[in-house]
């Protein structure tokens, strides 16, 4: 169910105009604690390198993004 | 007007095969929803002919369910549109109506409302009233076009102008939901308007996955014209595409939520 909703999501993320990358879901279990940090790392990593949401295309046109 | 509609429910009525039909009614001009009881009432009958043809809509399938819950195990008829039709299958579907308890009775809506609802089935399976016009295309496409900050922006100051009416909401058919999200304080902030952005409308929107039928009352209802149309038929749109899932077509056929899938290797 959850996979399902999370894929219809993203697609729905792109519709409105935010990154669909920005949603990510992955199953991790209490006994990997490494594979945890490892995953949320690479996803701060991604949301970094995304940057802030651009909430106002008028201001980010006006500042020059 | 509506002879053959009005003589099928007077035999229903009358041989006690239905406990009432759930129709309109024409009240000095007025048209609103109305439980006929006796055959006698039903000179008053209306198909929603108001301003335009079949202008006048009401959510008639919301408005049965609760009378089912109500009277277990009677049976009741129903005037049902194209949409009617499809939210009874898609509540069937999701167990939230018995088929056995529903007699429909149909009408086939006219072009000029066919194209004011952008429907892509403006008929139900069988009809005793209107004639069967060619569906509307019914994709957001010219949402589409836009590149995505523009669309951020638009959606933005659209989901900016929602008064948190819950219109949308009490209006649809397919929100039977004892307890509702949109209520609960730890997914949107109590107090607030416009509700939290854009939480509010994709909260919504995700949870009609499987089940919006695309009959449009939630847009006609939003006193903020927000184009909730489109981006619910953006919703059927993701559905159909990812689990060739239509709601509302086959009421023997669960939502592609209700099947345990394996989670994809990315999705
Ligand atoms: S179009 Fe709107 S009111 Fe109709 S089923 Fe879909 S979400 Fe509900
Ligand atoms: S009907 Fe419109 S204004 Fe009211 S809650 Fe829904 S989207 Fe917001």
């Amino acid at each position: 169910m959850t996979s399902q909703r999370v894929a219809v999501l993203k697609d729905l993320l792109e519709f409105i105009g935010i990154e669909g990358e920005r949603l990510n879901l992955v199953w991790v279990s209490s006994a990997e604690g490494p594979r945890f940090a490892k995953e949320m790392t690479e996803f701060t990593e991604k949301i970094r390198a995304l940057g802030p949401l651009n909430w106002n295309y008028q201001r980010a046109v006006a500042v020059g993004i | 007007m509506y002879d053959a509609i009005k003589e099928r429910v007077k035999e229903l009525l009358d041989s006690g095969e239905i406990k009432g039909f759930l129709a309109l009614k024409n009240d000095n001009g007025n048209i609103k929803p109305h439980l006929y009881v006796s055959p006698v009432e039903t000179n008053q009958l209306s198909i929603g002919d108001g301003e335009t043809p079949g202008g006048a809509r009401y959510p008639l399938a919301k408005i049965l369910t609760i009378l089912l819950q109500n009277h277990s195990g009677e049976r009741f008829g129903i005037l049902v549109r194209g949409c009617d039709q499809r939210a009874l299958k898609a509540l069937a579907a999701w167990n939230q109506i018995s088929p056995e308890q529903v007699v429909p009775i149909g009408v086939a809506c006219p072009e000029e409302r066919a194209q004011a609802c952008a429907c892509a089935l403006p008929y139900p399976d069988e009809w005793l009233e209107g004639e069967q016009v060619e569906p509307k295309d019914p994709r957001p496409v010219e949402w589409e076009e836009k590149i995505p900050l523009e669309r951020l922006e638009v959606w933005r100051g659209e989901f900016e102008k929602c008064i948190k009416c819950y219109g949308c909401r009490n209006i649809c058919p397919m929100c039977f939901c004892k307890e509702c999200s949109l209520e609960s304080e730890d997914v949107i902030a109590k107090g607030e308007i416009p509700p939290d952005l854009p939480m509010f409308h994709l909260v919504r929107a995700v949870h009609m996955i499987g089940r919006c039928v695309d009959c449009g009352l939630c847009e006609e209802a939003c006193p903020a014209s927000i184009p909730l149309r489109a981006l619910y038929k953006k919703v059927n749109n993701i559905v159909e595409t990812r689990f060739q899932f239509r709601s509302g077509i086959d009421q023997t056929e669960q939502s592609p939520l209700h099947k345990i899938v394996e989670p994809p290797a990315a999705i």
